[in-house]
């Protein structure tokens, strides 16, 4: 059988030590410190113009060869699927009958009340942007790389500078439900941080009572909304969307709905378990929303205080 | 070559594998390669493609640069020294190797999370993450010994075979 022979570890012939374990380390030391100062921004930024187009085009080779293993096990699937969703139309159609006499009803309360709607984004972006037309106006971008690093939630799109998209726009998925918020951008790619990752956090309303809190991304890739307010109510069901406070985000997107309320009387806060609107492991087709009309401060400050 | 390799594996690692978990674990085929370089190759060589090719991870990742790049100068450190060289077959040495290369890979990258202000929850991290990844990597790690023996005959045929 074949042996290996190699050099014998960290000393070399004639018992001299090799000082590259520890130069290696130095110089890793000093990337991360010049990394986290930002002074290799413009390198890093080189070399996206070289690793973008790899990336993308590694992406979709998979993506195709990937496909047709799916489209077996999918098809299988889809007949079920439309059997399922029949049924949900029919229940939508009567549904959807009662919905439109509510939707009659609030606009004649809404005129009463000399209400105007400002926040186009936030009202509209539920309707529109998130279907495939909308990438006529806003950056679409498929997911073409996971993050690599097993304690982070990360994904690339393939949008980036040149399409528009920035550092703090927010990204969505199907349904307007929220994916993050773009962390880095390259020349045609952007790295977006999950809503599940440890280090996000985001600014929350529940749609029923209208109570803030902050939405945290977990370890276990689960979602916390901390900071309720002990006197607020709380049920599992309840819609949790983006509050729009700190002007970062637009109001309104879907975050999730609440699954578990924990709620201790010795506690200032109540804490409510989130699960996301959005499969973040099945995530295709992303939306960068590049603009929106920031909430006046007036009116959040209004808005969360009780009457 | 180097280079090229290296990325290809980057790129394999961050398009198609990190979408991969099997009970919560992830296959690191980064990790299983520069891991089996060190042993194949010897320390110095497993060593530059843990830097070259942690780096390389980096630039695709949303964490600090030089994050993996020092987990896999860590783990390929371990796995180029003599350790279980007396256990005689070289599979079961790099399963051995393996499973401390990816756990040392796996601390040395919490460490570095929490040193740059990334929120590290150890328990969770340790026994959820690492601990099924580490088993997993280190299963793997045999399928990964003999394409690269093929490179290392390929690359330099008059080295290593006795």
């Amino acid at each position: 059988m074949k042996q290996f022979t190699r050099p014998p570890v960290s000393i070399r012939r004639g018992g001299e030590r090799s000082w590259l374990p520890l130069v290696l380390l130095i110089l890793g030391l000093l990337l991360l410190v010049f990394h986290e100062s930002g002074l290799l921004a413009p390198i890093e930024t080189g070399a996206h113009y070289i690793l973008d187009p790899l990336q993308r085009a590694t992406s979709g080779v998979f993506d195709s060869t990937g496909g047709l293993f799916r489209t077996v096990r999918e098809t299988r699937e889809l007949r079920a699927e439309v059997e399922s969703l029949r049924a949900q139309v029919e229940a939508l159609k009567v549904e959807n009958v009662r919905l439109r006499e509510y939707e009659a009803e609030a606009q004649q309360l809404r005129a009463l009340l000399n209400f105007a709607s400002e926040y186009p984004i936030s009202t509209h972006l539920g309707a529109e942007v998130v279907s495939r037309d909308a990438c006529d106006s806003y950056p679409c971008g498929d997911v073409v790389g996971v993050e690599p690093n097993p304690y982070l939630r990360y994904v690339t799109i393939n949008v980036g500078a040149q399409q528009g998209a920035d550092v703090g726009m927010s990204v969505v998925s199907g349904g307007a439900g929220l994916v993050g918020r773009i962390t880095e951008v390259g020349p045609r790619t952007a790295k977006v941080q999950l809503l599940s990752d440890p280090e996000s956090s985001v600014a929350a309303l529940l749609q029923t009572t209208r109570a803030t809190g902050l939405v945290v991304g977990q370890p276990d890739g689960s979602l916390q909304m901390r900071y309720i307010p002990q006197e607020e109510e709380v049920a599992t069901g309840d819609i949790v969307l983006t509050s729009g406070l700190g002007g970062l985000m637009p109001k309104g997107l879907v975050i999730g709905q609440v699954t578990e309320v924990q709620q201790r009387e010795y506690e200032t806060f109540q804490t409510a378990t989130v699960r996301p609107a959005v499969d973040f492991t099945r995530l295709e087709l992303a939306l960068v929303i590049t603009g929106f009309e920031q909430i006046p401060l007036g009116e959040t400050v209004e808005e969360t205080e009780p009457e | 070559m180097t280079l090229p390799l290296l990325t290809a594996v980057a790129l394999i690692q961050s398009t198609v594998l990190s979408r991969v978990s099997v009970l919560g674990a992830r296959p690191d085929l980064m990790l299983l390669v520069v891991l089996t370089w060190a042993v194949v190759r010897g320390l110095d060589e497993g060593l530059m493609w843990a830097f070259i090719g942690g780096l390389i991870v980096d630039l695709l990742s949303g964490g600090p640069l030089a994050g993996t790049a020092l987990a896999l100068v860590a783990a390929a450190y371990l796995a180029g020294q003599s350790l279980g060289e007396e256990v005689g077959s070289e599979v079961v040495r790099l399963v051995i190797l393996g499973v401390l290369g990816a756990l040392t890979y796996h601390v040395t990258l919490l460490v570095v999370l929490g040193w740059t202000g990334h929120p590290v929850s150890w328990g969770f991290s340790l026994t959820r993450v690492a601990g099924p990844s580490v088993i997993l990597n280190a299963v793997l790690a045999p399928f990964v010994l003999q394409p690269l023996r093929w490179l290392d005959q390929v690359t330099e045929p008059d080295r290593g075979v006795v």
